[in-house]
Order: structure tokens, then C-alpha cells, then sequence
């Protein structure tokens, strides 16, 4: 089965997912083409093992993001069967538009893609798994690190093809978040602190990480109770609350059963303590034995590191 | 974790779209404003202005009544909105329940064609707060015998004497006051600002701590004639809204009991000893299964009594049958609740204690438990047991 | 003119999922609701029915019990109500949005709102899709929007960050949660929206052949039981643990 991959890009340049979806349509055979929107990362492109082909599509509209715009320009160059899109909140978007467009039928957020079109995707935020069997012709978007990124080395032929349409939404003005710290209970991924902090203004350490990950920062109530710099709404506990992030980490935070049953159903928990018998271990999937005073700073330093490349 | 309310024997399936919808977003408004504050309120011994001001823009307050700007809802719905209240705070429940079923009935069903316009559609808004004056310090179970007087003097009433334990009687604008005129006990309406009329808020109470309790006091109080409500003369008055009010308390209770078995539920199942849960102990087994069973008992008890309500059917025993169970089970409740949280049970960080406390005034207010058995007791022998004399 | 609102019904985001015999199992799930981006939707296609714009018009697809949802939806103040009767989880993407599209068309208006995603699946295919189908601008992750004349100015959160948009009617608009309150429904909505009459269409009355769909489910599975916890000693440990969040948990 022949596949179109329409790359991702991130600051101007290609985004790793890019490969993953290569290396994903590689398992299943047949000719790859990737369709760099605006020319973004095209050179990147070509040098992924496996692809035959890049087009790079540069037109005025790709100046600004227009979702319908962009994939009535993609659309008429996606020939193949099986189209690939990374699942990030674009490239859904553009996915969904450009299989309307050619009326073929879309499965997003795919971690596992077989033969026959068989795609697995978690539904209901996780709670089970659905595995899907798609007919070609289709669309498919990929989750990030789900799937084994083909390699480098390649040299496929580049082709630039001039095409715009009109842009029907017009950019008036960039506009800043203001710089409010997100709510433990719309994160993602929060770090809270306990007593074990030994000081409210060691909570900055937390927070260093919380900016790493664009993280929420939570605490216990022992240290909403204890200080007064950390406000009741940064609790999370049985009287504060209730969360299920993707991931908590519980710093300095012994675990209280009352603790315990505002966090226990986060999908994925480490706790970071220094006694070996804190009851957070009993919940934790991951737990370091280890004073936040030298944990802190190796997380922080890994976590930059992991993330900046 | 998401609140999911005991309903053992599906009585959701027997409700109503429109009751299930107003349940919902009752249940809703108490999970998002109540149940994240209401420790604080019982702290500081407030009932927080803004739940006055959402419960009224909910349009949930004299739910039963119709016209006048009042819901019309079925009783059925009005017992579905205690439930969910008092899930949160029996202290919540009784703002409605006093508004509702004490201040605005009698006027919905005694006042006058004036009194009516003037107060009943401001009250179901909220936006006006009544009150509930028959309770007297030294006339409790027996407010027949009450000394509270209001004199004719011609152009105005003048009234005298206190009553005890009135529920919003400081934050109210109106007060329905019971009182004795040449003998026989009639209704009045007092207003906030009414010359010798004050309200002054009683301290100290360790149960129903987010609710305003108040004394009344009527020192040559002077009312304007056209604020006798004409249309009940005796005891019956007052009475018939106590029916209502203890109809509420009967759902009301199962919220409170359906909060404490719920938090006993989760405890148990998250508290491990010996090296298991305790909920895998024989033991709380069988008080998780005295909970599930008590309440299964009393939501099918109040849903009866509802329907008949809601058709007409009724006596006020069965009310005060339905009042007695499902307070005193809700109290058990709370109690076993308690044990089975140990010594967290005692903390705030658990509703249970609360309830618990609540629950002991509320087993005490309209009608004492022991007074319903003496209605009861009346009821199956003919003979009444309230007094000495024959 | 007047605003359409995609709405779709999903197990509330708390409710427990079960799976018995390979599929997730519907009839034990306790509570549905409107999927919480949706509900962004429909406040915000209040807020423009009140500066002005029109009627609400809420559409759902689904099956009997989606119904519930309009229901709701007029409660807080949708003025039409439309069921596109459809079985449970049988259809792909282009049947569903063919279907939603020709109700648009039927409602003849020229907004359309909905979430960016919904909260069963997480696809976020219906916006763009139906944009497409129905040849109308789009606009993704929005926030807020107010109109002028027939230019609506969003608030969304694109590629580059938060941005300051203009479009021209017809346009989709998908929604993320942002600072909008929701408003609460009070008993007089409640008591309307009753009686408000639900128009229920098939598939066959908007002309959309939903036959031959190109996609099935083959089956529902619990996911995988998490490994037992696993402990470190010392701050020496954590880049490992780092690279297991990242590889095998996939959560950084």
C-alpha cells in the first residue's frame, strides 16, 4: 500500500514525529510520499530512509494557519491509499479536513497500525482500548512515540510545486497568555510538595520543574495546612481536589490516605521521598528513595535535556 | 470520584425527565459551591450569601407551589432537591426548607390575594428571605400552649413575647410569626425594620453550623392589620406547614445518609489493615450492607409518600413516619459511618462527622423523634399520650 | 443566520468502562452527558444568540438516548432541537459528518459550533470535516468569539500560541475551554425545554446513505494492567526513571 505522510514541523523545521510516520507506513510496504506543507523541513524530508518522494508545497497561504485553506492545497496531491498526519491538535485538524475533502474516512490518535488496516487507539481518556478495521482508501493520525522512527540516510527526489488557495482567516494579532499558572485540576502533569519541603519558598524548585513540563504544581494538605503562602487551591487531597492527571509527581509527600484519594487514579505516579517507608511508594509507579534536595536538580536537568531534543 | 447515589432498587428509573434534569442540577450546583466550601462556613458559622442568591436563580425555592412566580414542581422534585441539598449540608437543606415549606406555603395557602403578590414571587427568587416563627423558649413540642400575643389596637396589631430556634430568622426580610390573638393562634407576617421587632442570631451551636439559628423578640412589635394571614385560625395553621417541611426532611436525610455511606464505602475500600482493605472485613461488610439496606428502605419510603403527595392521598402520620425513619437511619448511618472511618472519621476532611452532628438537630426539629411515635402511637390506638389530661 | 451546535453525547468523563465480551459494555455506564468541550460550544453560541446572532439550533447524532442531551442543551437555552437518529458507534467519520452536514443545511445556519473534541474517542474529525463538507471556513481551538455584522473576531490557540483571528460567515468553530463560565441551567429552562419538540430525522430523510460503513470495530479490550511499582535509591536513579516515563509510560 502506497502512503502520503504530511509532515509535521515545529520552529520552522521538521518535527522528529515526521520519521515515526515513515517508519510506521515503512511496516506496511509500498511507495512513501511526504508532503511538506509551506516547504518546511522538505530537505529533512528527503533524507529519512524509505520515502521516494517530497513534495514541497510552498504557496502564500502557508504564511498563516487556515485549516481549510491548507488542505484544499494538499488535498490534490495526496494520491495514495493511506494518508498519515502526526495526532498534535494541527495535525488532526488538517487530517480531518483533507479526508472530507477526498472522502475517505478518518482514525485519529492511532498508537498501533497492522495490516488489513488493523489501528488500535485508546478510548474513553484511556479506560479501554479500541481496535479499529479501516478500508483503504483512509486517513490515519499517529501518536507521538508509539511508533519506531525510520532512520536517516535516504535521498529522495524533491519536487516543489507552487499551490494556494485563499485564506479565509485572518490573523489580527498574536496575543499572550497571560502568565497564570495552570489549575491542578485541568493538568496534565502536576508536581505537588508535601511538609517535607521543609520551606514554602522551596516550592520554587517545584515550580522550576512544573515550567519544564508545563506542569501544574499541587500540594498536600499538611503543607496548605502549615503554610500560608500555599494557597487551599493548590490542594489536592480528599478535602481539596480530586485529580487524574497523566502523570504526579508527589514530592517531600508521605501519603496520607486522605492524599491518597485525591491522586491515587493518576495514570502514572512517582514519588519522590527519603524515607523508604513513606505509604506514597505504595501507590507510586515510580518511587525514588532520595531527599528532594538531590533529586530536584537531576530532574530538572534530564527533564531539559529530554525535552529540548 | 465521580458521586455516584445509592440507588439500589433504581429509583431513577421511576422519576420523571424533568425531575431527574432538576436533581442533576441540583446535585451539580451542591458538588461545585457547597461541598468545596462548606467547611469553611461551618468554621466561620455562616450561611454564605451567594448560596442564597444561586440556590434562588436555580428557581428551586417553593418547589411545589404553583403560580405566584413558584416552580410548580411535583413533590417528587421537591423531595429530589432536599436529597441532593442535604447531600452537601443539612444546614443548606433547611435554608430551603424553611423558605419554601414555612414561609412561603402559608402564604401560598392562607395569605391573602395582596399577600400573595407582594412577597411570593421576590421569596422564590430569593430575594426576599423568610422565616418561621413558632418554636418559643419554653414551648417546644407543645406550641399549642405558646404565650406569644397579638393585640388589636384598632389601626395595627401590636405583638409581644419571643420565639427560639428560627432558622434564617437574622438574614430574613420576613418573618411568619405564630401567635395567640383573643385565644386563638393566627399567622402574621412581620417585616425587618418592624418597630420592636428584632432578630438577634443565636452562637455556639455545635450542629447545623452553616445555617442561621435566631431568636425573635416582639417588644410592642406594631404590624400594619393587613398583615394578618386570613386564612387559618388554630394550631392546624402551623402545622400543615410542618407537613411539608418534614415531607423534605424525609428525602433530605437520604442525602445525608447516601454522603456517608459513600464515604464510608470509599475509606474502607482504600484503608488497609492487617495487611487488607478493611472493607474485606466481615465486620464492615455487614455495616456497609445495614447502610445499603436502611436506605433502600427509606428512599422507598419517600418515594411513596412523594407520589402520594403528589395525588393527594396522604395523612400526616405517614409524613411524620417518613420523617422519623429516614432521620433516625440517617443518623445511625452517620454514626457507623464514623466508625468505620476510625479516628479520621473526626476530621473535616470527611463529610461524616458533619452529617452526623447536623443530622442530631434535625432528628430534633419538626417534630421531635419522640413526639412522631406519640402522632403514630395515636394514631394505631385512638388514644393520645402528648398531655396528662384525658 | 443562527448558530449550529454539534453536540455529542458521551459517558460522563468519571464514569467507570467496562468490557464484557470484547466490547465496551453501554448498558453499564450510569451517567452520559454532553462531551465537556461541547458544552464550551453551546455557551458560547448563547453568548452570540444574545448579542444578536440568531437562533440556537443543537444537533445531535446518535442513538435514542443522545436525545437526552438537547434536552439539557435547551434547558440553558438552545431554541431548536435535532436528533439525528443513528445506532450506536456503527458509522465512520464521512457518514457522520454527511449526516450532520445536511442537518446544518437543514437548520440553514451559517455558524457552526462544536468541540474540538469529544471526550470518548479524543478524534476532533467532526469540525474540520464538517467545514469541508459544507464548504465553510474553520477555525480550531477556540475560546471565544464575538461578531460583527458577518465577521466574527476568535480567540484561538494556534500553531504559533494564542491568536486574534477574523472570519467571514459561514464558519465551524471548535472549542477548548478558556475562561468561559458555563452557565447553569434553573427550573423554568428545565420546565421549557420539555416541551420543546425534538425533530428527529433519519438518515434516510436528509438523503445520506449510510450503508457501506468503511469502518468497524473489531473489538474492546481493558487496558493492559499497569507492572507493579517499582523503587530507587538515590538521586543516581532518576534519569533512568525519567526515560521510563518518556519510553514506557508515555507521559513526558
Amino acid at each position: 500500500m502506497s502512503t502520503t505522510v504530511i509532515s509535521e514541523s515545529s520552529n520552522n523545521s521538521l518535527h522528529p514525529i515526521t520519521a515515526q510516520l515513515v517508519g510506521a507506513a515503512s511496516a506496511l510496504g509500498g511507495s512513501i510520499t511526504i508532503i511538506c506543507p509551506g516547504g518546511i523541513g522538505a530537505t529533512d524530508a528527503a533524507q529519512i530512509s524509505g520515502v521516494s518522494k517530497v513534495i514541497s508545497v510552498e504557496g502564500g497561504c502557508f504564511n498563516t494557519y487556515d485549516c481549510i485553506a491548507w488542505s484544499e492545497s494538499l488535498s490534490p496531491l495526496v494520491k495514495d491509499d493511506l494518508i498519515l498526519s502526526s495526532s498534535s491538535a494541527m495535525g488532526r485538524e488538517l487530517i480531518s479536513s483533507i479526508a472530507a475533502t477526498k472522502g475517505v474516512p478518518v482514525v485519529q490518535d492511532v498508537t498501533n497500525l497492522a495490516e488489513g488496516l488493523l489501528v488500535t487507539r485508546s478510548i474513553y481518556s484511556g479506560k479501554a482500548i479500541e481496535e479499529v478495521r479501516i478500508s483503504s482508501p483512509c486517513a490515519i493520525s499517529l501518536r507521538t512515540n508509539s511508533f519506531e522512527a525510520a532512520g536517516g540516510g535516504g535521498s529522495a527526489e524533491i519536487t516543489t510545486v507552487n499551490v494556494s488557495r485563499d485564506i479565509t482567516v485572518a490573523v489580527k494579532q498574536a496575543l499572550t497568555k497571560a502568565g497564570e499558572r495552570l489549575d491542578v485540576s485541568e493538568a496534565d502533569i502536576i508536581i505537588s510538595g508535601g511538609r517535607g519541603m521543609g520551606e514554602p519558598s522551596n516550592f520554587s524548585h517545584l515550580y522550576e520543574v512544573a515550567d519544564a513540563l508545563g506542569a501544574a504544581v499541587g500540594a498536600s494538605r499538611a503543607a496548605v495546612d502549615t503554610w500560608d503562602d500555599i494557597p487551599h487551591s493548590m490542594q489536592v487531597g480528599q478535602t481539596g481536589k480530586t485529580v487524574t492527571p497523566n502523570l504526579y509527581i508527589a514530592v517531600g509527600i508521605s501519603g496520607a490516605i486522605q492524599h491518597l484519594a485525591g491522586m491515587r487514579s493518576s495514570k502514572y505516579i512517582l514519588a519522590i521521598n527519603k524515607d523508604p517507608e513513606a505509604p506514597i511508594f505504595s501507590v507510586a509507579d515510580y518511587g525514588i528513595v532520595a531527599t528532594w534536595e538531590e533529586a530536584l536538580p537531576v530532574l530538572k536537568d534530564q527533564l531539559s535535556e529530554i525535552l529540548s531534543s | 470520584m465521580a458521586y455516584e447515589a445509592l440507588d439500589f432498587y433504581d429509583i431513577d428509573s421511576l422519576l420523571t425527565e424533568e425531575e431527574r434534569m432538576v436533581r442533576d442540577m441540583v446535585r451539580d450546583w451542591v458538588e461545585e459551591r457547597v461541598l468545596p466550601n462548606i467547611e469553611d462556613a461551618c468554621r466561620d458559622g455562616i450561611f454564605p450569601d451567594e448560596w442564597r442568591v444561586e440556590i434562588g436563580e436555580m428557581g428551586i425555592l417553593g418547589a411545589p407551589l404553583k403560580g405566584y412566580g413558584c416552580p410548580g414542581l411535583s413533590y417528587i422534585a421537591y423531595g429530589l432537591i432536599c436529597q441532593e441539598l442535604e447531600r452537601g449540608d443539612s444546614g443548606v437543606r433547611s435554608f430551603a426548607s424553611v423558605q419554601g415549606s414555612l414561609a412561603m406555603y402559608p402564604i401560598w395557602d392562607f395569605g391573602s390575594e395582596e399577600q400573595k403578590e407582594k412577597y411570593l414571587s421576590g421569596m422564590a427568587k430569593g430575594e426576599l428571605v423568610g422565616c418561621f416563627g413558632l418554636t418559643e423558649p419554653d414551648y417546644g413540642s407543645n406550641p399549642g400552649d405558646m404565650i406569644t400575643r397579638a393585640e388589636d389596637r384598632g389601626d395595627h396589631f401590636l405583638l409581644n413575647g419571643a420565639k427560639m430556634w428560627i432558622t434564617n430568622g437574622t438574614i430574613a426580610d420576613i418573618a411568619v410569626v405564630w401567635a395567640k390573638l383573643e385565644g386563638v393562634i393566627r399567622g402574621f407576617i412581620v417585616e425587618k425594620g418592624d418597630e420592636g421587632f428584632s432578630a438577634p442570631e443565636m452562637k455556639g451551636k455545635h450542629s447545623l453550623k452553616a445555617s442561621v439559628t435566631s431568636e425573635l423578640v416582639f417588644q410592642d412589635c406594631k404590624i400594619p392589620k393587613d398583615r394578618l394571614i386570613p386564612g387559618v385560625k388554630g394550631i392546624r395553621g402551623p402545622l400543615s406547614c410542618l407537613n411539608n417541611a418534614r415531607y423534605g426532611i424525609s428525602w433530605g436525610a437520604i442525602g445525608a445518609a447516601q454522603s456517608c455511606f459513600n464515604s464510608a464505602r470509599e475509606y474502607s475500600l482504600s484503608r488497609i489493615q492487617f495487611g487488607h482493605p478493611i472493607a474485606s472485613f466481615q465486620l464492615v461488610q455487614n455495616k456497609l450492607s445495614w447502610m445499603l439496606r436502611e436506605i433502600t428502605k427509606g428512599q422507598l419510603l419517600a418515594y411513596h409518600m412523594g407520589k402520594k403527595k403528589d395525588d393527594g392521598s396522604w395523612i400526616p402520620e405517614q409524613i411524620s413516619l417518613a420523617k422519623m425513619n429516614n432521620v433516625d437511619m440517617a443518623l445511625e448511618i452517620a454514626r457507623m459511618s464514623r466508625d468505620i472511618h476510625g479516628a479520621n472519621g473526626i476530621l473535616d476532611e470527611y463529610p461524616v462527622m458533619r452529617h452526623m452532628a447536623n443530622l442530631e438537630s434535625v432528628k430534633t426539629y419538626e417534630g421531635t423523634h419522640d413526639i412522631h411515635n406519640l402522632i403514630l402511637g395515636r394514631h394505631i390506638t385512638g388514644i393520645q399520650s402528648f398531655t396528662r389530661e384525658p | 443566520m443562527g448558530v449550529a451546535v454539534l453536540l455529542k453525547q458521551v459517558p460522563d468523563t468519571t464514569a467507570k468502562i467496562s468490557v464484557t465480551g470484547g466490547r465496551v459494555d453501554e448498558s453499564s455506564i450510569t451517567k452520559w452527558s454532553i462531551s465537556p468541550y461541547d458544552e464550551y460550544a453551546l455557551e458560547n453560541a448563547i453568548k452570540l444568540k444574545e448579542s444578536g446572532y440568531g437562533d440556537v439550533v443543537v444537533i445531535t447524532c446518535g442513538p435514542a438516548r443522545a436525545s437526552k442531551c438537547l434536552t439539557e442543551a435547551a434547558a440553558v437555552g438552545a431554541d431548536k432541537l435535532i436528533h439525528v437518529v443513528t445506532e450506536s458507534g456503527s458509522l465512520d467519520s464521512i457518514q457522520i459528518q454527511a449526516l450532520l452536514s445536511a442537518a446544518v443545511k437543514e437548520s440553514s445556519c451559517d455558524v457552526v459550533m462544536c468541540g474540538k473534541q469529544a471526550a470518548d474517542t479524543n478524534s476532533g474529525s467532526t469540525g474540520p470535516g464538517v467545514a469541508s463538507a459544507l464548504g465553510y471556513s474553520c477555525v480550531g481551538a477556540v475560546t471565544e468569539v464575538s461578531i460583527e455584522g458577518n465577521v466574527i473576531s476568535a480567540t484561538r490557540l494556534g500553531p504559533l500560541g494564542l491568536e486574534e483571528v477574523e472570519v467571514e460567515t459561514p464558519c465551524v468553530f471548535t472549542f477548548d475551554k478558556g475562561d468561559t463560565e458555563l452557565r447553569r441551567p434553573n427550573v423554568r429552562g428545565i420546565m421549557m425545554a420539555k416541551k420543546k419538540p425534538i425533530d428527529s430525522l433519519t438518515s434516510d430523510d436528509l438523503g445520506v446513505d449510510t450503508s457501506n460503513s468503511m469502518v468497524s470495530v473489531e473489538s474492546h479490550s481493558s487496558p493492559p494492567e499497569k507492572p507493579p511499582g517499582q523503587k530507587f535509591v538515590g538521586a543516581e536513579s532518576v534519569p533512568a526513571v525519567v526515560n521510563m516515563l518518556r519510553n514506557d509510560a508515555n507521559v513526558i
